[in-house]
């Protein structure tokens, strides 16, 4: 297989960020551990949305909370904590009914 | 005085950008705030390096964490070392304050032309020397994402000058 389109392959992407990020986490704030892997976990949710369609409704539940403690790290340290709480819940909610 | 601090509050770190290209004349301006700023025994350590080729920021995006949405424009902020060293020991610490200041002009200037912007330390240096051919000499040291928003976002808190200024000794804090 090529690599000439190897930079649009969400893998490739997810890949390039883990990398990085576990670089980048040595030296940055340790808040920031945390926001990478949510947004780590905001790209694999685009790749299962692809994959399991018609669960997109429970994935994009995720997401939406995902966008929520993005927006909190900085701002609100202990609602952060606590909508990784509420993420960890509805993953459970998809692992229960499985 | 009013508009000036009126531009310094409005400017908000944006994240997600319009498909709408920036005119060349706005970003010259943008460029030429950054080379106004105060700069220690007037060295002006810094080089700009600005991306425009959308290829090479999506490049960019994958060696760098912090760098959400897809800007039109990147200027990456370097430290030329050999120009640092005429500070002496003071040296580096004075040019990272210089190119934070020209950061800040750059940024500044663009909020004053409806653009939005958020300066980003987390990339990989090492990364984005390979990709762009950055010598040995230069060190990448902040990147400044330029776009038109898709949203403002609202302002974070601040804390109050009360707390933050001291008056003559420190520990006597403001009052008025």
């Amino acid at each position: 297989m090529s690599m000439e389109n190897i930079l649009e392959d969400e893998h490739f992407q997810l890949l390039a960020f883990l990398l990085t990020s576990a670089r980048g986490c040595i030296d940055e704030p340790p808040i920031y551990g945390p926001l990478r892997l949510i947004d780590a976990a905001d790209k694999l949710i685009s790749m299962l949305m692809e994959k399991y369609r018609g669960e997109s409704k429970e994935f994009q539940e995720i997401r939406n909370k995902i966008e929520k403690a993005r927006n909190l790290v900085i701002t609100n340290e202990e609602e952060f904590i606590k909508t990784l709480d509420d993420l960890v819940i509805s993953l459970s909610k998809i692992v229960k009914k499985a | 005085m009013v508009d000036i601090l009126r531009i310094i509050k409005g400017r908000r770190s944006v994240r997600s950008f319009q498909d709408r290209e920036i005119p060349g004349d706005h970003l010259l301006a943008i460029l030429e705030a950054g080379i106004w700023a105060p700069s220690g025994s007037n060295i002006q350590p810094w080089e700009f390096i600005l991306i425009n080729d959308p290829k090479l920021i999506k490049k960019i995006k994958l060696l760098s964490p912090g760098l959400y949405g897809m800007p039109k424009i990147l200027i990456i902020l370097c430290m030329n070392k050999k120009r640092s060293e005429r500070a002496g020991r003071q040296g580096p610490s004075l040019a990272i304050m210089d190119i934070s200041m020209a950061a800040q002009n750059m940024m500044l200037m663009a909020y004053s032309l409806g653009i939005g912007s958020c300066p980003i330390a987390s990339f990989n240096k090492s990364g984005l020397k390979e990709l762009l051919d950055i010598p040995e000499e230069v060190d990448p040291v902040l990147m400044i994402s330029l776009g038109y928003p898709s949203e403002w976002p609202q302002s974070p808190e601040r804390r109050p000058l009360e707390e933050v200024v001291h008056v003559n000794v420190y520990g006597k804090h403001l009052r008025r």
